[in-house]
């Protein structure tokens, strides 16, 4: 079995249960992130990957080879900590080349390798350099260069954008990704920023209380979340409280719409939420003509940026969100009585 | 064991009383006061208060104060600042040789009226310390033996001289004491190999006693300054032969412990401690009354029966049984400490005495 | 206005001057005084300016001693480092409980003082004490013997005396050291070991060398043990001057001998920061 295997892998300290009855399967190469609110387990998991964590039952596989109990060290694994962990006693050259020195690489072996990161890493010339003359993104590329120093089998990153500032974190998941992309490594990223997750992963895992929630590529997850709770986490989301009525088909108040998606065909009368993404929902004024699919509303707020409009609509005290580009402006203002389309396609049906 | 342990502390409790009597300011003395008498802190100061006191304040109706003193110069220092200030911190107080002698170079000490101390016929000529003019400053109070003691369980029979301490069969075995101040071995080695301590009159003579005592020094376990732990080894049997205070060896020996306490046949060591009246004190007449107390041959036949001391005036005076004079005293010619010479040749004897050591 | 605020701060130091000045300065002046005071006829000394006490330490004698004091607590600062720090880390490691109560433990471990450790390892190393006895009973010597006094005793007392301080030194840079380090050093391919060596160590340097500085200054200052379990020739220079204070009364030369205490103290507090400490 080829990739990154992960099989009923549960961690308990003590009493408390970190992570519970992981199974999950990987590519060889892919880009995946762990994604979830702090506490959820993603980390132990992360650092169960690593072996710095002990599974408390449950196995970890990599190309076939079980790892669960070989030691850190011998695991052939880069990793990024949060807090980078660079080591203050020694040089930014020293940093990135420890690895070698461990494995006995000649002076000049490590010298070339450190020059070659550092251009591949966009920092040339602070070899030299002590770690704490460096900025904290200068901190974090040295990071990276210092796990991928000896070309590991896989790369793990805990959190690599937390200490960066907000600008430099955009751009460095971009390079983060093209470098993952280049070196065709199979990497796992923790992080709680969904936009982290959507912008860099092949495959995100959505962990929550210990458990996975969902795994998918970042459109499957956003367009058809197993539940509010992983709808809530990533991307804005509608929910408006709905009873069954048909097998495809749910009552919001009086109006009745159609469903495609989620936990459709359960008997009529049970109470389940309807989830609609805003840039798929559209709002028109009352009396133009009425649209099948759509819930009645009251505009309670407008706000304008230019690229997109956000109108709020107040549903029978449930608030729904639409996002439309200036074309499709509706003209509506605060007040106005309107109709909120939501067409089949974009609704879906999730447990209450 | 007990309380014997602290009688002449030199460490630790030395040094510790010798603070806090720094610290309590003196106060002169109103006329019909106690005197204020020091002793030795620790066994010596306790017995004091129970034994002798009681007995001096019953006949003369004067009242006593105890001051605890240390042993060593300490005690010196004290007095010489107190008079500065024109004060003392006792009205009469024992004092042993070495600073003693300090003192009186100093004339820290006041010359006393031999007329107020008819007792003084009783006393040896030794036991009185004299200026250069012939004034009195110091009278023996108490005296100690240190001989050469030995556990009877390693050394069935005892060495009967003091030779035995360069006897190669002893090798590792001996335990004496660490300064040349309290040890006196200069005087034990001028007395058992040059006919007495006379050679000790010159530098070159006390090179060569030095030149013999430290072939001792092979032989030598223990260079001890605690008394506690040597007493401890040598009932243990670790460090079977030594030299040690003969009252204390025999209170251990009455325990049931292994340890014989001999004069050798060159005489035990005897050391002194002597009253002395420092500069400023006060009540100088109930002064003279106490020191004469003190010589009576009652008094000190109280002080060897319940302190353990060697009496300091003629022993035909006193009323001690045999049994009772063997167990502080002896009646062979002791060995008298030079004092003198460590006063003259002080930092050479230090330095060389430490250099002989260390080996 | 700047001036009102100097002055103002002036006026605020004034208390902590006054009183590091009198319990710090005024002895050491005292004691500076004293090693180069003159003596005067009657015995005593006074104020003036001789070296002859100086001259005195000038021999090979008391150097040699001095050369003693600082190699023998050299070498327990060493020897008690290389015990406590390896024991530190490992407590470093424990649960927060745990590490608690060793820290009790090793702090009321303080309390004991020198002279009843010293009387405590003369009865252990004695005939009739516990080490030989165990030895015989093992098998490992024939007939109990007496280990005291010898070097080994004086090392292994100030040893004894020395490891509870330096836990004490060193557990609060172990404590601090981040724990991602290591992680990081091991995820790089380092055995445990390697990364205590490479990573544990020289990132906690400042606070091995200020501790085995301490621990030097602390053992030098030790004048119970090397008394009572060592033979004259392990006598430390601290011995030597309590001998001139108390014994020979000697105020000067022990002042001057204080003098090249301190001065041995401050070279070496000096020459290993400077040498060792300045990196990082």
């Amino acid at each position: 079995m080829s990739g990154l295997i992960i099989e009923g892998v549960t961690k308990k300290f003590g009493n408390v249960t970190a992570v519970e009855d992981v199974n999950l399967h990987f590519k060889t190469g892919e880009m995946i992130c762990f994604l979830g609110p702090s506490g959820c387990g993603k980390t132990t998991l992360l650092r169960m990957i690593a072996g710095l964590e002990e599974p408390t039952q449950g196995s970890i596989s990599f190309e076939g080879k079980d790892l669960t109990r070989v030691p850190v060290h011998q695991r052939d694994i880069g990793m990024v900590f949060q807090s980078f962990a660079l080591f203050p006693h020694l040089s930014v050259g020293e940093n990135i080349t420890y690895a070698m020195r461990i494995r006995g690489h000649s002076r000049s072996e490590r010298e070339d390798r450190a020059k070659e990161l550092l251009d591949m890493m966009h920092l040339p010339g602070v070899a030299d350099r002590r770690i704490s003359q460096l900025s904290g993104g200068q901190r974090q590329r040295v990071a990276i260069a210092r796990a991928l120093a000896l070309n590991p089998q896989i790369f793990l990153l805990d959190e690599p954008m937390s200490a960066l500032d907000a600008n430099l974190r955009e751009a460095m998941q971009i390079e983060l990704r093209k470098l993952q992309q280049e070196l065709g490594i199979t990497t796992v990223v923790v992080t709680h920023d969904q936009t982290e997750a959507m912008t860099m992963a092949d495959e995100i895992v959505v962990m929550g209380r210990a458990r996975v929630l969902q795994t998918g590529s970042p459109m499957e997850i956003y367009k058809k979340p197993v539940d509010k709770f992983v709808a809530g986490f990533i991307g804005t989301s509608n929910l408006l409280p709905a009873k069954m009525s048909g097998e495809n088909a749910v009552r919001v108040g009086s109006a009745e719409l159609r469903v495609e998606h989620g936990a459709v065909g359960q008997p009529a009368g049970t109470d389940v939420l309807l989830m609609t993404r805003p840039e798929e929902v559209f709002v028109r004024p009352i009396g133009a003509s009425a649209p099948a699919n759509a819930v009645t509303g009251k505009v309670s707020f407008v706000r304008d940026i230019g690229a997109t409009i956000e109108i709020l609509v107040d549903c029978d005290g449930h608030e729904v969100i639409s996002v439309l580009t200036p074309k499709d402006w509706p003209d509506v203002r605060i007040g106005d009585a309107v109709t909120v389309e939501m067409p089949a396609g974009a609704c879906t049906v999730l447990a209450a | 064991m007990k309380s014997t342990f602290t009688r002449r502390r030199f460490m630790g409790t030395a040094a510790a009383t010798g603070v806090a009597t720094l610290a309590a300011p003196s106060i002169l003395r109103a006329a019909g006061e106690p005197i204020k008498v020091g002793t030795y802190g620790g066994f010596f100061e306790s017995s004091f208060k129970e034994f002798i006191f009681p007995e001096f304040t019953k006949a003369t109706g004067i009242e006593v104060n105890s001051v605890a003193v240390p042993t060593g110069e300490t005690w010196l220092v004290q007095i010489k600042n107190a008079a500065r200030a024109k004060t003392a911190p006792a009205d009469v107080s024992l004092m042993a040789g070495i600073p003693r002698n300090n003192g009186a170079r100093q004339k820290l000490f006041q010359t006393l009226d031999e007329s107020k101390l008819p007792n003084l016929k009783n006393m040896p000529d030794r036991f009185q310390d004299r200026y250069e003019d012939g004034g009195l400053y110091g009278v023996g109070g108490v005296s100690w033996y240190i001989t050469l003691c030995t556990n009877s369980d390693e050394i069935p029979v005892a060495p009967e001289s003091w030779a035995a301490l360069w006897d190669s069969q002893y090798e590792g075995k001996i335990g004496l004491l660490g300064l040349a101040t309290n040890s006196f071995l200069l005087e034990v080695t001028a007395t058992t190999f040059f006919g007495g301590t006379d050679i000790l009159d010159t530098k070159e003579g006390i090179q060569k006693v030095f030149d013999k005592l430290s072939e001792v020094v092979p032989n030598v376990r223990l260079w001890y300054k605690d008394e506690g732990s040597f007493q401890q080894q040598l009932q243990d049997g670790e460090i079977p032969m030594g030299q040690y205070y003969h009252d204390v060896a025999g209170l251990a020996a009455a325990e049931g412990f292994p340890v014989v306490s001999t004069f050798p046949k060159e005489g035990g060591i005897l050391d002194s401690g002597y009253w002395i009246v420092p500069e400023y004190a006060n009540a100088v007449d109930e002064v003279h009354e106490f020191i004469n107390f003190m010589s009576t041959p009652e008094t000190q036949a109280l002080l060897s029966r319940n302190v353990g001391t060697a009496p300091v005036i003629n022993t035909d005076l006193m009323d001690l049984s045999e049994a009772e004079l063997a167990a502080v005293a002896s009646p062979l010619e002791p060995i008298i400490p030079r004092y003198d010479i460590y006063q003259e040749h002080a930092a050479w004897i230090s330095d060389t005495w430490n250099k002989m050591i260390a080996g | 206005m700047q001036e009102g605020t100097r002055l103002t701060r002036s006026i605020g130091l004034i208390p902590s001057s006054v009183m590091i000045g009198i319990f710090f300065m005024v002895p050491f002046v005292l004691i500076l005084l004293t090693s180069v005071s003159v003596p005067t006829a009657d015995g005593d000394y006074q104020l003036g300016f001789s070296l002859e006490h100086f001259d005195r330490f000038a021999s090979w004698f008391y150097i040699e001693r001095a050369l003693f004091s600082a190699g023998l607590c050299a070498l327990i600062a060493l020897l008690s480092l290389l015990i406590a720090f390896p024991f530190t880390y490992m407590l470093t490691q424990f649960g927060p409980r745990s590490q608690t109560v060793w820290l009790i433990y090793i702090l009321a471990q303080l309390s004991l003082s020198e002279v009843l450790i010293a009387f405590s390892w003369q009865i252990l190393l004695s005939r009739t004490g516990g080490i030989a006895n165990i030895l015989v009973w093992v098998g490992l010597a024939e007939k109990s013997f007496s280990m005291a006094p010898s070097a080994g005793a004086v090392l292994a007392a100030l040893v004894y005396l020395a490891v509870p301080f330096s836990v004490l030194l060193l557990y609060p840079a172990l404590s601090r050291l981040d724990r991602s380090l290591t992680e990081a050093a091991r995820t790089l391919g380092a055995s445990p070991l390697r990364t205590f060596f490479t990573v544990v160590v020289p990132v906690t340097r400042p606070a091995i060398i200020s501790g085995g500085v301490t621990i030097f200054v602390l053992t030098l200052g030790a004048i119970i043990v090397p008394q009572v379990l060592g033979k004259p020739e392990h006598w430390t220079l601290s011995v030597l001057i309590t001998d001139q204070a108390i014994f020979n009364f000697n105020m000067p030369f022990a002042s001057a001998l204080a003098v090249v205490l301190l001065v041995i103290s401050a070279s070496v507090i000096y020459g290993v920061t400077k040498f060792f400490g300045g990196k990082s």
